[in-house]
Formats: structure tokens, sequence, C-alpha cells
């Protein structure tokens, strides 16, 4: 196992919009991006368990061959800056996608 | 500016947000000499959330540093400024406040007579009732229903997300900068670049590409210069500091930046469809761009932003370190809860609870939520429409961790370290607007003024 950290160039979560945020996982190369792809750990049902969301909470899910890269939105608790809402911008969002483990 | 004259623009920009850091000084000097068509900057944005359009607050601490440095060196080389979505929310107050600060700086300087053109984008919550009553559903994204009239008068300030129709206006007067209203983050330099003659498709793309300057190329850095050039078939990207390329792999990443979808951006006048998209390295800094398409909406739709106050806010900080308390966090949290609920019966507040340590950032979706950390911190977050009883009500909420009754706990000189008094913070909002609306050109949505600025 591998964890997602040491595959890639970038992961990270960004509001997209008020009401969503969108989290993006750049692999270092084609090779790496098919990969993981093959492996299934990124998939909408990984995202589902991963984060305790219903499939309908992902309002987008993409694999991006252009950018080598998985782009995934999800829909927000609550929108961005609501009393409640800690992450204004969403960039931490992705934190638990760091060491996600990517089977070799 | 038609086609004829010229076979290429260049638009500069340096910050993705103006003001929340000044710009790159080394790579703004590099790319400014090279004497682009025009110098643009964005101004604002809904991502720092609902307050900043509620109160009227800027919240960079650069405004002036920055607007200074890109209108004293435009003026001096003749470059055309526009500024987009004026004062972080572009409410009418943030525009006032940029067009002030820029003729300030342009006496200040000397800087020669030039025309300072300038629209607005707020929006009464008696026009769109107006609208809903004649028949004009205005839809909501996401989450959002379609907007009642009730909904539209509870807001406190509303915002349309305005397109290049005014700002096409502006430049056909021939003004030499332009500060706007919200506008989309595409528009202010897809504007310029439609005015000059270039394509919609390759312009609203271009737009997209450098609305955060130095983020399309690699290593990270930001509010570093970047060069946009458009032609007839393609756009390239050219970054100024010595360290960052532009590449295809930058490139493609930043063109899914904070978007839903990769393949699509809607603006005012249409979708932008990057599905066809090519990306291709043409020199070792250097990226080119095509294959950018745009299908314009049968009736132009724009989005409107609105926040609605939810009452005066405190926050108060109670930290635990006894592992018993640690373990025994939301049976501390409901002892808290329940007695606000026991002595302020019928009060309109709202608590909130973050568990920093535990689930703070991501509550709910936090996979380590059941985790134990050996430290926690609860932030509580206070409303009520009364300042002294949002106070008041904090305090105790906070005092409770401290008086907290766990059974076990052999503490019993306290359960928390706590702040002695609440913090008193930006008063509570919601983005209670979030939909789009179909328009008409006699609803003049953004009426353009030009001045005179400058000695």
């Amino acid at each position: 196992m591998t964890k997602l950290y040491d595959l890639t160039l970038a992961v990270r979560s960004k509001n997209a919009g008020v009401d969503q945020v969108t989290f993006d996982i750049i692999f270092h190369d084609r090779a790496t991006y098919d990969h993981v792809v093959a492996s299934g750990a990124v998939t909408e049902d990984s995202i589902c368990d991963l984060f305790s969301i219903r499939p309908g909470d992902i309002s987008h899910f993409v694999y991006f061959d252009v950018a080598n890269a998985i782009k995934f939105t999800l829909y927000r608790p609550l929108p961005n800056g609501s009393p409640g809402d800690w992450d204004i911008l969403g960039c931490q969002q992705y934190g638990p996608l760091v060491e996600l483990e990517i089977p070799d | 500016m038609s086609p004829s004259r010229r076979d290429k623009l260049n638009v500069m920009i340096s910050t993705g947000h103006l003001g929340t850091a000044p710009s790159g000084l080394e790579s703004f000097m590099a790319a400014i000499e090279t004497m682009p068509d025009y110098l643009v900057a964005d101004g604002g944005s809904a991502d720092p959330g609902p307050v900043y359009l509620g109160e009227n607050i800027e919240l960079g601490h650069f405004v002036m540093e920055e607007l200074e440095l890109f209108l004293t060196e435009s003026r001096k080389r003749n470059i055309p400024l526009i500024i987009g979505s004026a004062g972080d929310s572009g409410s009418n107050a943030g525009v006032d406040s940029f067009v002030r600060k820029i003729r300030d700086i342009a006496a200040e300087h000397r800087i020669p007579k030039f025309r300072l053109g300038y629209f607005y984008s707020e929006i009464s919550g008696d026009f769109l009732a107006n609208e809903i009553a004649a028949g004009n559903t205005i839809r909501g994204l996401g989450h959002y229903g379609d907007l009642t009239p009730e909904e539209a008068h509870a807001a406190t300030r509303i915002v349309a997300v305005a397109g290049n129709a005014p700002f096409l206006k502006l430049l056909d007067a021939g003004v030499d900068v332009i500060v706007a209203g919200r506008c989309g983050d595409a528009n202010f330099t897809a504007a310029p670049c439609i005015h000059a003659g270039f394509p919609a498709p390759l312009a609203f793309h271009m737009g997209k590409m450098i609305e955060c300057a130095s983020l399309v190329a690699e290593p990270f850095m930001g509010k570093e210069a970047v060069i946009g050039t458009i032609t007839q078939d393609d756009i390239r990207i050219t970054p100024y500091h010595p360290d960052q390329r532009c590449t295809v792999a930058s490139a493609a990443a930043h063109s899914m930046y904070e978007r839903e979808t990769p393949f699509f951006e809607h603006t005012a006048e249409g979708t932008l469809d990057m599905r066809a998209c090519h990306y291709e390295q043409v020199s070792d800094r250097v990226c080119r761009i095509t294959g950018a398409r745009f299908d314009p909406w049968e009736t132009p739709t724009v989005k409107l932003e609105g926040a609605r106050k939810l009452g005066e806010r405190y926050m108060g900080i109670a930290a635990a370190r006894d592992p018993h308390v640690i373990r025994s966090i939301d049976a501390a949290i409901e002892w808290s809860r329940s007695a606000i609920a026991r002595r302020f019966p019928g009060e309109p507040y709202e608590l909130h609870y973050h568990v920093f340590g535990r689930d703070g950032i991501l509550k709910q979706r936090e996979p380590l939520r059941h985790q134990l950390p050996h430290e926690v911190a609860v932030v509580v977050e206070t409303l009520h429409p009364d300042d002294a009883m949002a106070a008041k009500i904090t305090d105790l909420a906070v005092r409770m961790f401290f008086l907290a009754r766990i059974p076990g706990v052999k503490g019993t000189s306290g359960a928390s370290a706590t702040t002695k008094l609440p913090m008193k913070y930006l008063p509570g909002y919601e983005w209670s607007i979030n939909h789009t609306m179909r328009i008409r050109d006699d609803m003049n949505l953004f009426p353009t003024t030009i001045i005179e600025a400058g000695v």
C-alpha cells in the first residue's frame, strides 16, 4: 500500500461557489494516474465511505485524463461562512485524502 | 481597437484577490515593462463568506498599496487598468471606496488627468420581489430552491454578478480605468479581449486561466505576475516570476481550480465548454491553449448573491487536557447546551460548538472523529439579535465547560481551561441568495458612470 500523498503533485479542496466544495487529486504522471484509477481506491463509493456521506452529496465526480487528475465536488453541509462553518474557503476539507491507502 | 489593427492582445494580472497581500514587485515590474495592452485585477469574491457583503467590509489590509502600484505604473505607460468586484463583495460601497482611493492616489501622485469609469452591481429585494410577482422565476443553485418574495426582502444586501455588458459600454467610451462592482471572475479579462475583436470562447477561457495570476503556473506561488496573450486562434500564458513555468500540467490543473467541473464554466453570457481544450508546451515557460467553445444563453442570465444577517456574534474557547474530560467531551457539550436552554428559554439564540482536535474542520465528515486526541479545544460560537445577550450566552456556555459535571473526573478545580471573557466577532450572516435570474436590456442592472481623475 502507498499513501495518496506519495503519488500526487497536489491534493487540494476549495469552494466551488458558496454551496459546494471541490476536490482535486492531481498525479505525477499518466502511469500513476492510470494505476490509481484502476485500483478502484478512489471512486464515488470510497468517497462516500471516507467522508460518511451519501451519493446524493456528490454533485460531480470525474476522471479528468487531460490533467492526470481525479476531481469530485460535494455539496457543503452549510453554505460557506454560515455560523457553524469553520472552513470558510473549503481549503482543508481534503485532509482525509492525504493518507488514503492505494493498493500497489 | 479593431481586429485588423492588432493580431494579439496581452493582458497582465498579478493578483487573484486585490489587497490581501502585496503583489510581488519584481515580477510585476518585469511584466509591465513588456507594455501589455491591459492590466487587470480581481478585487473580490464570495469565498470569504457573506459577512463582507452584508456589512460592507473590505477584508484586505494591502488594498491601498496595491491600488497605488497598479495605478501609478499603468498610468505612466498609458495602459488601461480594470479592477473587478471592487471592495471584496462588489457592493456599491466597495466600488465607491475603490473610486475614492484611486482619485486620492491620482491626486497625491499628481497623475495627469484620466477618465475613470465605474459601475454598480447592487440590486434591491423589492426589485427581485417584483420580478417574481411578474412571473420571472429566480432559480436556486445547488440546494437552494426558487427565490420567494419573503427571502428577497429578508436579504440585507444583494449583488448581481455582471457579465461583459457594462465593461464593453465603458470600453466603448474609451475610459482609462474601470472599477467594477460584482462581476464574473473571467469577465474583467474577457471583456477587453472581445472589445478588441477576439473570439468569445478564447476570451472567456483566457479570463478563467489568468484570474488567479500565478496560480496557473508552477511551482505554487501567489501574487506574482503573468500575462495572457490572445490571438484569433489560441491563448498563451507566460509567467514573469523567474522561477515559474506555465506547463501543460499546471494549466490543465488550473482549468479545474475552484469549479464544480473541469469542463464547463457559466457566465452571464453563456457557458464556456472546455471539453475539447488542448494544452501544449511551446517553450520552457509558456503554455498554449486551444479548443474552447462557448454556448450563449438564449436569454442572458445573471447570478445573484445575497447576504442575510442572522445576529450579533461572540466566540469563546474552552480547552481540556484531562483524558477523562476529553473522553466525555460530547457530554460536556450537552451539559453546556442544556444549561443555556434552561436559563434562556424562548430566546432566539443559535449555538455552535467547534471541537478542534477532533472534528472542528470537517465536523460530521471527519473519518477520525472517534479517535481520542490528547488535547481538545471547543470554540463556542453564539448568535443573538441583541449584542449583550450574545455576549452573555457565550460567557455562560463557555463557563459550563469549566463547571461541567463529568462522573469520574478527579480534577475537582475545573473541567476545562477557558477564556475569561467571550470575544466579539463579526456579526453572523448566511448566503440567503445563491440564485440565477434571466435579465432584459431594460433592467439596466449595472449603471455606469464616467468621471475625471488626476490633475
